[in-house]
């Protein structure tokens, strides 16, 4: 049996950098596999190992069914690669650009031509395609990455981080395309993130990678299931609050730390069904309900559950000199060389 | 082979894969590439333009005496300087592919190439195809200002053509010299070491002076093992009489030697990116 993306034991390290430690990944045909993971924690690695562009170390991957070692060029005729740095030429026009991806490709001049537009079209680029790329904004270059990426009609797509440094607006517009891609095309497609939220409403499946390994994997869903009951967050009058607080504990669930010392928080294990309970159960103690909020569990809490830290504001963290985020220092020169790459 | 060929799915069906794409068509569109790039930016031509021509009134001027030499194969000087002038300029003309090579692995762009599924050669073919078409604006300039100044060419038309191919030659060799230094490297920041190689190639050859003037000393040996010194012997062949069979063989053979040397140096760098 083969899938579009298979890997055991993948391994890579730089001297003596484990940069990927055994990942085992299992993609199926046409869903989009999200790769969710904090700075340095090994997604840009591991992709580069499954597009051909890096050696492992270690284990192996096949690619659309051939072996990303052996059988290279079988498998870099079967994907398309959005690859972070988004590295376009900024001399030449997005047309011209689409011309020589095709080329690269193997496809002739007429189809290339007719592919090009049609990509253009399709990304909302048309305006722009004879336009030099050094103009685009950033939202144009990741378009434009995408389109030459589909030049050749992948059956996988690998896009590392497409959404990074992009504004909402941009970002939701790229969501968009990569959903109307999946579903018309059936077009399987591994994206790696940082965001929880880009995980969450893009990926039907995620794998969360910290410190280059699979620290768990499966629907979003199910991930947050597992974390379990959703958290209840509410507040009551001073008077009753220590009353309410027992009795919410010991009949609801477990308490779990609250925002505030005056709010009262409890992981609801009958989940959201039970709220209608709690409000009774107050009711019954005559303690007044100021405010109350269910929060769901988060992908968030999923990553805090696995590794015990937050992913969430891990890089604001990390530029406080808290290293919390588990940045590693190296990865910080990497996102500046991104940086270069994009405007030279 | 640019037919599809179906590929095993997880269903048992068949899923189209995208075709192979060939050596030339892909070397081409890379030098159509960095041609676009040099015509966009054409501040990157005047060093090329300028140093060729610096060379010839520099070295016309500083070894004008040369011709006084007993037996010195021409009284015109320029005709002596302007070969060694073009190879020089051709050199670093030469260089220009691998300082793009630099560029592209330092912004990522290289990845799109490697990306591609075409046989690794094209990329190579693509960066040497630019430094060989670079070696005309050298040969051209310098040609042109050597006739201008009215000075005659012995060896015509046909002196012309095999200065242009060792032009040629040499800035394939710059090329690949580079490019292993960059695949190496990584970077286009390497671009001082890859001139200090190329220029000390060119200089202990018999650039200036007759390789008989220079006997006992260790530039006549450094000048005798170097490969440059028989592609000037064929590229000044034609500027200071005809041009002869003794004196395009070597030229050929050395540059051949030089390009499938350095070809090895830069095909062993380039494995080492795919590492
Ligand atoms: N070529 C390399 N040489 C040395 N170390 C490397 C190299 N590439 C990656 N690393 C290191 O491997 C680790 C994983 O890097 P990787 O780029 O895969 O992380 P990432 O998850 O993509 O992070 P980011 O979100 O910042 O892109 C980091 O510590 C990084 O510094
Ligand atoms: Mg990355």
């Amino acid at each position: 049996m083969s899938l579009p993306i298979q890997a055991a034991g993948l391994r890579r390290s730089f001297g003596d950098l484990v940069a990927v430690d055994g990942v085992d990944l299992e993609v199926r045909e046409g869903e989009i596999f999200g790769f969710l993971g904090p700075n340095g924690a090994g997604k840009s690695t591991t992709v580069r190992m499954l597009t051909t562009l890096l050696r492992p170390t270690g284990g192996w991957a096949r690619v659309a069914g051939h072996d990303v070692v052996t059988d290279a060029d079988l498998v870099r005729r079967s994907i398309g690669v959005a690859l972070q740095d988004a590295a376009i030429d900024p001399l030449m026009t997005g047309n011209e650009l689409l011309r020589l991806q095709a080329t690269l490709h193997g496809i002739g001049r007429i189809e290339a031509k007719r592919r090009g537009a049609e990509l253009l079209e399709r990304v909302g680029l048309t305006a722009a395609g004879d336009r030099r790329v050094g103009g685009y904004s950033g939202g144009m270059r990741r378009r434009l990455d995408l389109a030459l990426s589909l030049v050749h009609a992948p059956a996988v797509l690998f896009l590392d981080e497409p959404t990074t440094g992009l504004d909402p607006m941009s970002r939701i517009a790229l969501w968009e395309e990569v959903r109307s891609l999946n579903a018309e095309n059936g077009t399987t497609v591994l994206l790696t993130t940082q965001y929880l939220e880009e995980a969450d409403q893009l990926a039907g499946r995620i794998a969360i990678i910290d410190r280059g390994r699979i620290v768990s994997e499966g629907t979003p869903q199910t991930l947050k299931a597992q974390v379990g009951a959703p958290t209840l967050v509410l507040r009551v009058d001073a008077g009753h609050r220590d009353e309410a607080r027992a009795v919410l504990s010991g009949r609801f669930g477990t308490e779990r730390p609250a925002p505030t010392p005056e709010a009262i928080a409890v992981g609801l294990d009958g989940g959201a069904g039970a709220v209608a309970d709690v409000v009774r159960v107050l009711d019954e103690l005559g303690a007044e309900l100021e405010a109350m909020e269910l929060h769901e569990p988060s992908l968030d809490d999923v990553f805090a559950e696995a590794t015990g830290r937050r992913l969430e504001g891990a890089e604001e963290a990390t530029t406080d000199g808290d290293d919390e985020g588990g940045t590693e220092p190296a990865a910080e020169g990497r996102r500046g060389r991104r940086r270069r790459g994009g405007t030279s | 082979m640019t037919a599809t060929s179906p590929t095993p799915t997880a269903a048992g069906l068949t899923r189209p894969v995208g075709p192979a794409a060939g050596v030339v068509p892909v070397a081409l569109a890379l030098i159509r590439r960095s041609l676009l790039g040099t015509v966009r930016i054409p501040a990157t031509f005047i060093p090329m333009i300028v140093m060729p021509l610096f060379f010839v009134i520099a070295f016309g001027g500083a070894f004008s005496s040369v011709t006084l030499l007993p037996g010195f194969p021409t009284d015109n000087i320029l005709n002596w300087v302007a070969p060694f002038s073009v190879l020089q300029g051709a050199s670093f003309a030469g260089f220009g592919s691998a300082f793009g090579a630099g560029r592209d692995l330092e912004n990522g762009f290289f990845d799109r190439l490697l990306l591609a599924p075409s046989p690794r050669l094209a990329l190579i073919l693509g960066a040497l195809g630019y430094s060989a078409l670079r070696a005309f604006v050298p040969t051209v300039i310098v040609v042109s200002a050597v006739l201008l100044t009215g000075a005659t060419v012995p060896g015509g038309v046909l002196a012309i053509a095999v200065l242009l191919l060792a032009a040629m030659g040499v800035a394939v060799s710059a090329g690949l010299w580079g490019l292993g230094v960059v695949y190496r490297t990584r970077t286009q920041r390497s671009g001082g070491l890859i001139q200090v190689g190329i220029f000390t190639a060119m200089f202990l050859s018999v650039g200036l002076v007759p390789l008989s003037q220079m006997e006992g000393t260790w530039l006549y040996w450094a000048a005798r093992v170097n490969p440059i010194t028989a592609v000037l012997g064929m590229a000044r062949s034609g500027f200071v009489g005809d041009v002869t069979v003794d004196a395009v063989l070597p030229g050929v053979g050395a540059l051949a030697a030089m390009i499938g040397l350095l070809g090895w140096f830069a095909w062993r760098g380039f494995r080492r990116l795919e590492g």
